[in-house]
């Protein structure tokens, strides 16, 4: 909200305290200062100036050549504007004056060969509004050299404040400058209010009554007659223009002009369009249709609050008017509306109608329900003083009910425990005074309070804590160098996410976030998804089902980008709905899981001076599967299988599981696959479920001496039939083995036309060792031997020779 | 005489083998001094004519250069050898050594990590929760109090009536006090969403971490101390802080904590918007309706609670100015940390 430090002095007088100190206090005191303009400051190397001569440009057919008088001196000027004259008052930037549109300097500038020593500025290149159709022409009677801060009481700060929505009071003049009289300990007062006596009474000429009272607890009204609608004075018209608001009519200024100052909402009717001189407050019953003074159709639900007159509605209480009873220049007739509505029921049709305006805002915070009768009079006797006209005798106040102020007792022990510091009961009283708070009793060690209708913020003790810690200061509680650590139990429940990239990041994977809102696309390649139902955008309108897709456009946009070579893992959770045609109504209808994602794709090593360039393949892959299990500690507890589902987005795949339970699959991704992706080389990648990870029992690490003894190693070579695979053979030679072989290793492989169509060489080696005492060659040989003639047995293998 | 010739030999030999560069001139010392058919060798042929007498002591000198004269070729020998190949042609150690594929986890990661680490120091717990929570966890027994303007605060993304994707990581204060009875002190880091337009300064997604202590006597002047301590500890220790007063619907009073701005030194600079002061995290004492929603008696226990954004955080550190850069996942931003 826009504020200017003018307008507040005169509410709190702040002469003596500098613009940084309130903006200081204002910051320290919850209400965030966002932006400060300071006029005096922006505008002051402008100075207004005479143009007393006007030529055409040599050469420049729309600029003009002007002589301009600064009062102290003539300066030749050059001014594209077409309305520039001689014999007018302008706002003239000397060389040197920074312009705020566009944050440039003024300089000495030669434009098409013709010296140009200043500029004639227009509205918009002094941010004073949009208008760029010529330059400024000031009133005659102004004197060459006056500076334009003076000329134009242009010489106001205006603060741009964030009100946190707890803090309704603050949307107005009044509330921040009682704020401000607390923090500086000032005076602080309201305009009083002396309204002219009339002969004519006002419930002569309108009533009011309200049938919903649970959503309009409150509607006071003030008539005048015989006033005049034109343009409003320039001081009520600067006031506004510093707060942000456009000027309309001195009307319509008013009832903003006091909603500015008091944060209560007004609305003027034009009296003689209100049918009956009637107001009638109630909720619609069924879906209506109404047209808002802004010319739009609108469509009103049953249940919305409505301010109707005799027969038909007229304005949308509490957010907009109607057309149809708007004030025009001929309006002589008004009924000023200053009411009090139910904040969720505004809130409500505000959320429905996509609509908030300024009254929206502040009736969905929460007005003072006991000050618009002071809002309505203020708002007659503004008018009375621009417009002229009678402000009819007494005024319509329809408060069946008088919300009444709370009551809260504060105990000052409990001031100390929850901030940690002891602030004089004196001191504590003060603010709570300057705050508007009446002590109602003073026991002893507490207080008990009456809190102004005005702060709906406040109802418990907690609330008053708050307002006296924060006019105190924050910077007034002590800032403690000690802390009790608790001896107790310490949980990590991301420990062991952290292990997984650990493991991940020394297998040389680089981590990954993607974002877990997906296109329709990248949600379907697999499980069932989730939808938001009120997505940005068409590509995040579901939730991950898999941190594969997201893996795959992260591929597709590296390689777009040059980067063909790529390991890459992820960590987060996808999220599946358990039943596809129900609605997400319980924790018990989706799923929401943590897995990991390992992904390779391109080259794993590069062509380099003293080695051979190699692709990642579905070996490496499983390799790195392994090892990150072994990094892990679940290596030796898993179990690998294979199988081929058509339906998978593998072309050959693996699954990792525990006994019977499958932990994760991978494997090369389908072509087709990556087609939709965009991506045009080789994919690998493995899913792990984290949560099926964690729950594997680890087992506890035991020292083991290293071995004393030497080891005995063994190669063999055999042709087998090609369909035989490398675990059969490998599971049959530890099963055939005796407990001295303690490992087997493939270290050779191939097929060839020498071997025959359907055969391949598979080459072991074989390491034989005890713990406890050295082997001999003879023992080893046997047991080789034996081995070499079972395998032969077994497979139909054929020994090759050395 | 035999013992003279032993002498001069030692001299020639000393001075051929100082002038040995290489192993080729090296060998060529070997045949002619060390060989069978070396000089050393044929002076061994010589000793039988020595007087019988003399022999002892001028075989003595004989066995000293030749045993010189070996353990000098063999010294330089090695040294050579070090320094060439076999063939003895020089090596060009200037080469590229081979070097390995070092991953590392995304920098905001490494952030919360970091912060992790503080916070454990501290006594902190770390704790997790879901991002699809119920509009319960998230808003209603956080205090935000239905059709409350509060909660325009955080944009949602609804999944139904009473289901969202979290708009904060605070929805974990109320299942860590549902699940743990006081004392409970604990972080609670994790992903949240915002139903917020996609710019440089905001994304639809971001990270935080939240913090929770609730015990007997935990004072706002606790809060302060503790705070500070991680500001110091995360961004240097000679940073200066300031506490503002501000609102959250879950902490009362509520505060949000500003630090020096690390760019400029609190002199005013485009990052700090001029002001010399950049707001790191939202910070409060627990609201009692907020106890009153797990049942902790809000007469008996006070709490703090305080969150702050991690890539807000990796944004000041790292001086990253586009907030997408984190999620677009190029390798060449992922290898940078």
């Amino acid at each position: 909200m826009k504020i200017s430090l003018n307008w507040l002095k005169e509410y709190v007088d702040l002469q003596n305290i500098s613009n940084e100190e309130i903006i200081s206090k204002l910051n320290m005191s919850g209400l965030e200062v966002e932006d400060v303009v300071n006029q005096n400051e922006i505008y002051k190397d402008f100075i207004v100036a005479f143009v007393k001569e006007k030529k055409k440009h040599p050469n420049a057919d729309k600029l003009s050549l002007c002589t301009v008088d600064t009062g102290k001196e003539e300066l030749q000027v050059i001014c594209g504007a077409p309305n520039v004259d001689a014999g007018q008052k302008v706002v003239f930037a000397p060389i040197g004056t920074l312009i705020p549109k566009g944050n440039f300097r003024i300089t000495k500038a030669k434009i098409r060969g013709t010296e140009s020593c200043g500029m004639i500025c227009a509205e918009d290149e002094l941010e004073l509004s949009d208008d760029h159709g010529g330059i400024m022409i000031l009133e005659n009677e102004l004197k060459q050299g006056t500076p334009i801060t003076e000329a134009l009481h242009l010489n106001d700060v205006i603060l741009e404040i964030a009100i946190t929505p707890n803090r309704p009071d603050a949307l107005s003049h009044i509330g921040v400058a009682r704020d401000l009289a607390a923090l500086f300990s000032l005076k602080f007062k309201t305009p009083e209010i002396k309204l002219p006596s009339s002969h004519k009474k006002i419930k002569d000429s309108a009533s009011v009554e309200i049938e919903d009272e649970i959503n309009c607890p409150r509607y006071s009204a003030k008539v005048l007659t015989g006033i005049k609608v034109k343009e409003s004075p320039a001081w009520l018209k600067e006031k506004l223009k510093n707060a942000g608001l456009r000027p309309i009519n001195n009307i319509v200024d008013v009832t903003n002009y006091v909603m500015y100052e008091t944060g209560q909402p007004l609305h003027a009717f034009d009296l003689d369009r209100l049918s009956k001189n009637k107001i009638i407050v109630k909720s619609t019953k069924e879906e209506t249709f109404f047209r808002t003074l802004d010319s739009k159709e609108r469509k009103l639900p049953a249940g919305t609050l409505m301010i109707c007159d005799g027969e038909k509605q007229v304005a949308i209480a509490g957010i907009m008017g109607g057309e149809n009873s708007e004030i025009n220049s001929s309006t002589k007739n008004i009924l000023i509306e200053s009411a009090y509505f139910n904040t969720s029921s505004i809130r409500k049709t505000s959320k429905i109608l996509s609509l908030t305006t300024d009254a929206s805002y502040r009736f969905e915070r929460g007005i003072d329900p006991n000050g618009t009768l002071y809002s309505a009079e203020r708002a007659a006797q503004l008018i009375f003083e621009i417009s002229g006209g009678d402000i009819l005798e007494g005024a319509i106040d329809v408060y069946p009910e008088r919300i009444i102020e709370k009551v809260v007792e504060l105990r000052l022990n409990r001031l100390k425990k929850l901030l940690g510091y002891e602030i004089p009961e004196q001191k504590v009283k003060s603010i709570l005074k300057y705050l508007g708070f009446e002590i109602a009793k003073e026991n002893s060690g507490s207080l008990v309070c009456k809190v102004p209708t005005f702060r709906p913020d406040v109802e418990r003790e907690v609330d008053l804590i708050e307002e006296i810690a924060r006019i105190n200061g924050y910077e007034n509680i002590p800032t403690i160098s000690k802390i009790n650590i608790t001896l107790g139990e310490k949980f990590d429940e991301l420990e062991f996410a952290d292990r997984i990239r650990n493991a991940a990041t020394s297998l040389g994977f680089f981590e990954m976030i993607n974002n877990p809102l997906q296109g329709e696309k990248s949600a379907s390649v697999v499980g069932n998804k989730i939808r938001v139902l009120n997505p940005q955008s068409a590509d995040m309108m579901y939730l991950r089902t898999s941190l594969i897709p997201g893996a795959l456009s992260v591929v597709a946009k590296n390689n777009n980008v040059g980067e063909k070579d790529l390991a890459l893992f992820e960590i987060g959770n996808i999220f599946n709905q358990k039943n596809l045609n129900s609605a997400i109504n319980s924790f018990d209808d989706f799923i929401e899981k943590q897995t990991v994602i390992f992904l390779v794709s391109g080259k794993s090593s590069l062509k380099k001076w003293n080695s051979d360039e190699k692709n990642f393949d579905f070996y490496y892959l499983k390799g790195l599967v392994d090892s990150f299990i072994m990094n892990i500690s679940l290596d030796n507890v898993l179990n690998d299988s294979y199988y081929h589902n058509a339906e998978s987005i593998y072309d050959i795949s693996f699954c990792k599981s525990y006994e019977n339970t499958v932990l994760g699959s991978g494997g090369k991704v389908k072509k087709e696959v990556l087609k939709q992706f965009d991506i045009h080389q080789d994919v690998f990648c493995f899913e792990f479920d984290v949560e099926l990870l964690k729950k594997i029992p680890v087992k506890e690490k035991h020292f083991v001496e290293p071995l004393k003894y030497p080891k005995i190693v063994r190669d063999f070579a055999f042709v087998f039939d090609k369909n035989i695979s490398y675990e059969e053979v490998s599971a049959f030679i530890k099963k055939s083995g005796s407990e001295l072989l303690k490992s087997v290793d493939l270290f050779d492989l191939f097929e060839s036309e020498a071997l025959g169509g359907n055969k391949k060489s598979m080459a072991f080696t074989l390491e034989y060792f005890s713990e406890s005492r050295t082997l001999t060659e003879e023992e080893v040989e046997k047991e080789f031997l034996n081995l070499i003639s079972s395998v032969t047995k077994n497979f139909n293998a054929k020994l090759r020779g050395n | 005489m035999l013992s003279e010739r032993i002498q001069q030999i030692h001299t020639e030999f000393e001075s051929d083998i100082s002038k040995v560069s290489d192993l080729k001139e090296l060998e060529n010392i070997r045949i002619k001094y060390l060989s069978r058919n070396g000089l050393i060798s044929s002076l061994f042929d010589e000793l039988k004519n020595v007087a019988k007498e003399d022999k002892p002591v001028v075989g003595k000198s004989l066995n000293e250069l030749r045993n010189h004269s070996t353990n000098q070729f063999n010294v330089l020998k090695e040294k050579l050898e070090s320094t060439s190949s076999a063939d003895g042609e020089k090596i060009d150690l200037t080469l590229p050594g081979v070097t390995k594929v070092l991953g590392s986890k995304h920098i905001l990661t490494q952030t919360l990590d970091e912060i992790k680490i503080i916070f454990k120091g501290l006594g902190f717990s770390v704790f997790d929760g879901p991002e699809l929570e119920s509009d319960y966890n998230n808003f209603e027994a956080l205090n935000f109090q239905p059709d409350h303007p509060a909660r325009d605060m955080q944009d949602t993304f609804f999944i139904s009536k009473d289901f969202l994707l979290r708009t904060h990581t605070s929805p974990v204060q109320i299942r860590v006090m549902n699940s743990h009875q006081p004392p409970v002190r604990a972080i609670m880091p994790g992903r949240v969403y915002r139903n917020e337009a996609v710019s440089s300064r905001s994304y639809c997604m971001f990270h935080q971490v939240e913090g929770l202590y609730v015990d007997t006597d935990v004072t706002f002047a606790e809060l302060k101390g503790t705070l500070v301590s991680f500001a110091r500890q995360f961004y240097g220790e000679d940073l200066n802080y300031r506490f503002r007063p501000s609102f959250f619907p879950f902490t009362e009073p509520s505060a949000e904590m500003d630090i020096t701005c690390y760019l400029c030194h609190g002199k005013g600079c485009k990052v700090c918007k001029q002001t010399g002061w950049l707001e790191i995290l939202g910070c409060g004492m627990v609201d009692p309706n907020v106890f009153g929603f797990v049942n902790y008696d809000a007469e008996k226990y006070t709490g703090y609670a305080f969150g702050m954004g991690i890539e807000r955080t990796a944004m000041l550190k790292y001086g990253i100015t586009d907030i997408r850069v984190f999620f677009e996942n190029d390798l060449r931003f992922l290898k940078q940390f």
